[in-house]
């Protein structure tokens, strides 16, 4: 069932069926198979990091309408060795008699076409996948893919690695890494009918994934709505939009104002920021607990959730080529425009109080004092636009009387000027907004 | 040499001797498996394999890169100490392109790095290693040790609040233990700190040539700070819970002490450069390097043989006669001939995935120190910097000589003094009881660095960048640098701002290297070898083995890049 969403989003959305062909049952769990491939582990600390849900809580099988969740984890599983495998050989075998989902962080490397039948980039376990030989022969990341894949309710790859290849896979490379979609082809499908998921960023947002999941799994419980994924199997209401539409430094770029140096506070896109072009939601969501977010702490977007990373957007510390089109036009543009609502701003930064006794009673330095002729009359032709056709109630204020007790320590005698003057000598510069 | 092709599988009871194979070892960082020949009758593994099964390849995907980028690509080579990645492949470039990065960057570089260490020590000390000392691993592999935490009493009950051994056991409890569920909260609260800055973890969004690209203002250490100090009660928890586990197994029986058992070889670049001391300069390492924080050093046979940064760097070579590569042809990219051949400036990374055999059989490269096997990790920093009583800067965390003293403030808990002595023993439980301390370590230098960057705004000296320009000519740096689970090397050459060669090595390719070619066996492996299985008869996890494998806290995509 394909629709296009809402307006905003530059590409469709493909929903999954509204009933899922199966249902897990509420006493059901569902095991998680979670292999690394080549990988860094951070997508297993990104996972561990994640608080919406939390790992824990799968676990716990403490999410209403969420089935329990086995997990079984390189880095967090009980058992070693062959205990810990046995569970992947009986899924692989079809002999586990539960539904289970596959994620692999890490991509894939070219083992299978590896000249020796036993080399290897990417193994986890030894000893046959299929059958328990009994030998010492390293079993491939790429065998337990193959054979877990066409059985598992879904198939998730977890971060930018899996999803599209990322760094193993980048130029000069000498493992032949791919993605998982590329791995397993285009034409794969789980056994619920699902097409790879994917949840790239490098390393992801925790949440991202765990919230997947969750939806998912809510999904395949019957109780929750179908996800939405767009055409390259993203969770299409986390990478649906440009991470610039929700930069914080996004009203920065509308004003025509950039970061000269790392450390500056505006718009970062002339010291190598992709985020006008990348789709990615680090900076409403923020990286663990809603907290941080690449541009929010200062961070160049350097396109890490991207198909493209990372040679798309290398060398990272150089604008992208496009920034000086759009820079340049939005520096005429929104420069005319700021200048405009610092205007504006002129009026807003003070009380009525203060325009009716023409005197701001501030010591703090820069504090301005009665108003300029020019001032006066910028505010008046605003005044005129502003209360156009509509009631103009800021007219009141100039009949209010002053507050009888305003500037009380001169009025009661108490001396208050005795402190030292310390405001002057730390007057600081500081920039114009 | 425990590899073989073939494993004989013997039926019924555990006797003689057997091959055993643990693939994977879960509860580390990464794809590392052990093979091991265990002899029953002994009750001891006598031969051990530490099997790397992972390589991407950065090092050659680095090359040919422009030499900024370094930084964000080779923070991805881990993710579990991503931050030490991209701090150490800064100050490999600000080496070669002659740059300094400015104090306020260089403390909040520090601040980011001690608080990996945060998340990173509860990680280890709970998520990894804490359940193989809980309550259902107990019972299942001795029985007896149950029954006796059931009748002990817990000394540091007025600390964390376990009345019994048993209790702080079931608090270890992987998935449901409060203890367990408690770290994976205090690794977020830790990492909430950490993204202000860094904006991300793992793999810091801020890192750049010549500083920090992240404005700091007090808001942001306000933030940080609220954080931080959640540790100081919580680091003398973990203390209390780690000393009382420890004690109790020593007492219970002292074989313990035996347990991932090896002559203490450690080695670490020290952690926390002094933000006025640091000059990026290589002449000057042995100087900065003696400033840091933490103090780098060389501890063999439990004696400190150095803390001259550029003696480490020197004698730090790679072998890979049992590894999964070629043999490089001399000379090296450097050229630098008062190097070893086997330096990591001259070497080249040549991959060949083969059948593993007896000969080769692991990703990782061997890599040794004056050609000893040497272990890193955090408790290697905390070891050296003790015995050094060199660090310049001692707020709250004062080496003795023998031992570091701690003056933890007051939080929810009363103000305390800790104090961490050198062991008399050097095996599993002292490593984490080390890790334990380095916890508390790496709370007080966080609250420091908080403090220094408060302190640095208060003068106004708030600047994080620095101005630079791609260097026209050939150039080399060198990262030395640390992470939670220690050292961090990183070697760069590069041409008119283009990467020739970049080698890395890091404290696991120390701890988990195989054998180099004299058959030395690597840290992890010497320390299996002679673990006495102490579990009751049948046990076949061989929980013994598996402690002293986590008590490293290995990380594998640091090990083999």
């Amino acid at each position: 069932m394909a629709h296009n969403s809402s307006a905003g989003r530059s590409n469709g959305a493909i929903a999954l069926p509204e009933r899922a062909p199966n249902r897990i049952a509420p006493d059901e769990n569902v095991h998680v198979f979670w292999l690394n491939g080549m990988g860094c582990e951070g997508c297993s600390i990104s996972f561990a990091g994640a608080s919406n849900p939390a790992m824990e809580q799968f676990q716990w099988g403490t999410l209403p309408g969420i089935p329990k969740v086995i997990l079984h984890h390189p880095m967090f599983s009980e058992h070693s060795g062959d205990a810990f495998t046995e569970p992947y050989r009986q899924a692989a075998a079809g002999r586990l008699g539960a539904p289970y989902i596959v994620v692999l962080d890490g991509s894939v490397p070219d083992d299978e076409a590896l000249p020796s039948a036993e080399g290897y980039f990417s193994a986890m376990g030894a000893g046959g996948i299929s059958s328990h030989t009994g030998s010492d022969r390293p079993d491939r990341v790429t065998e337990w893919l193959y054979r877990l894949a066409p059985g598992a309710l879904a198939t998730m790859a977890m971060g930018t690695c899996a999803s599209w290849g990322g760094i193993p896979a980048a130029a000069g490379n000498i493992t032949g890494s791919m993605s998982l979609m590329d791995f397993l082809g285009g034409n794969y499908r789980s056994s619920w009918n699902i097409p790879v998921i994917n949840v790239p960023g490098c390393a992801p947002v925790g949440d991202n994934f765990t919230e997947t999941l969750a939806g998912l799994l809510h999904w395949a419980a019957g109780i929750g709505p179908p996800p939405e994924f767009d055409e390259l199997g993203r969770p299409a209401w986390q990478f649906g939009e440009t991470v610039h539409r929700h930069c914080p430094k996004a009203g920065y770029y509308e004003e025509g104002v950039f970061a000269e140096a790392p450390g500056d506070n505006m718009c970062l896109v002339e010291i190598g920021c992709w985020g006008p072009v990348v789709q990615c939601n680090i900076v409403e969501r923020g990286a663990v607990n809603h907290m941080g977010g690449c541009m929010v702490a200062g961070g160049a977007c350097i396109g890490c959730t991207m198909p493209g990373f990372p040679d798309k957007y290398a060398p990272f510390h150089k604008p992208p080529p496009g920034s000086a089109i759009s820079g340049g036009i939005s520096k005429v543009y929104g420069g005319a425009i700021r200048r405009l609502r610092r205007m504006s701003m002129k009026t807003g930064n003070r009380e009525p109080l203060w325009d009716n006794a023409d005197e701001v009673p501030s010591a703090w330095a820069g504090a301005v004092g009665p108003r300029s002729g020019t001032d006066r009359f910028a505010a008046y032709f605003y005044k005129k636009l502003q209360y156009n056709g509509t009631v103009h109630h800021g007219n009141r204020y100039k009949k209010q009387p002053l507050p009888k007790s305003r500037d009380i320590l001169t009025q009661k005698g108490i001396d208050h000027t005795q402190s030292v003057d310390v405001l002057r000598e730390r007057s600081l510069p500081r920039e114009e907004i | 040499m425990a590899y073989r092709l073939e494993t004989p599988r013997e039926g019924g009871g555990l006797s003689g001797t057997r091959q055993v194979n643990f693939d994977p070892v879960v509860r580390v960082a990464g794809a590392l498996a052990l093979h091991t020949t265990i002899d029953h009758d002994r009750g001891e593994v006598v031969d051990a394999s530490v099997l790397g099964t992972l390589f991407r390849g950065y090092e050659t995907i680095l090359q040919g890169r422009d030499a900024r980028d370094a930084i964000f690509i080779a923070s991805r080579i881990c993710g579990v100490c991503g931050s030490s990645h991209a701090a150490t492949a800064a100050n490999a470039i600000e080496m070669a392109f002659d740059i300094q990065a400015p104090p306020m960057a260089v403390a909040a570089r520090n601040l980011l790095l001690a608080t990996e260490c945060l998340y990173s020590h509860a990680h280890h000390l709970f998520v990894l290693a804490g359940p193989d000392y809980s309550e259902p691993v107990v019972k299942a592999t001795n029985p007896e040790l149950w029954a006796r935490a059931e009748g002990t009493l817990a000394r540091g009950v007025a600390t964390h609040g376990y009345e019994r051994i048993s209790d702080i056991m079931t608090g270890l409890t992987r998935v449901s233990g409060e203890l367990y569920a408690e770290a994976l909260y205090m690794t977020r609260i830790a990492r909430e700190g950490y993204v202000i800055i860094g904006g991300k973890y793992p793999h810091p969004q801020t890192t750049v040539p010549g500083g920090i690209s992240s404005l700091i203002d007090t808001s942001d250490m306000n933030i940080y700070m609220l954080r931080v100090v959640k540790f100081f009660d919580y680091g003398r928890k973990v203390a209390a819970v780690w000393d009382d586990i420890i004690d109790f197994f020593y007492e219970a029986n002292p074989r313990y002490r035996e347990v991932g058992a090896r002559a203490p070889n450690l080695i670490d670049n020290g952690h926390f450069d002094d933000p006025w001391a640091y000059d990026a300069l290589y002449e000057n390492a042995s100087r900065w390097g003696e400033a840091r924080w933490a103090t780098p050093g060389a501890v063999v046979d439990g004696r400190l043989v150095t803390t001259d940064l550029q003696r480490l760097h020197g004698g730090t070579e790679e072998f890979v006669d049992h590894s999964f590569y070629e043999n490089w042809s001399g000379g090296g990219a450097s050229g630098d001939t008062s190097l070893s051949a086997n330096h990591a400036w001259n070497k080249e990374t040549i991959p060949a995935p083969g059948s593993p055999s007896s000969s080769k059989y692991s990703w990782c490269t061997a890599a040794r120190w004056d050609r000893h096997a040497m272990e890193g990790g955090g408790y290697a920093r905390l070891w050296i910097t003790s015995v050094a009583n060199k660090s310049p800067h001692r707020m709250f965390c004062e080496p003795t000589g023998s031992g570091m003293r701690f003056s933890i403030p007051q939080a929810s808990l009363p103000a305390t003094e800790l104090e961490w002595r050198v062991p008399q023993s050097w095996g599993a439980l002292e490593r984490n009881r080390a890790n334990a301390y380095s916890l508390v370590h790496t709370a007080l230098i966080s609250y420091d660095l908080v403090l220094m960057c408060l302190d640095l705004l208060r003068k106004g000296e708030g600047r994080i960048s620095t101005e630079f320009r791609i260097p026209k000519d050939s150039r080399e740096g060198m990262g030395l640098g640390g992470s939670p689970r220690g050292l961090v090397n990183h070697h760069m050459t590069m041409d008119k701002g283009q990467i020739e060669s970049y080698q890395v090595v890091t404290h696991s390719t120390f701890s988990a290297s195989p054998r180099d070619g004299s058959g030395q066996p690597g840290p992890i492996e010497q320390a299996v070898i002679g673990t006495p299985l102490l579990s009751a008869p049948g046990d076949e996890s061989y929980i013994d083995v598996l402690r002293a494998v986590r008590s490293f806290d290995p990380c594998m995509p640091c090990a083999t890049q």
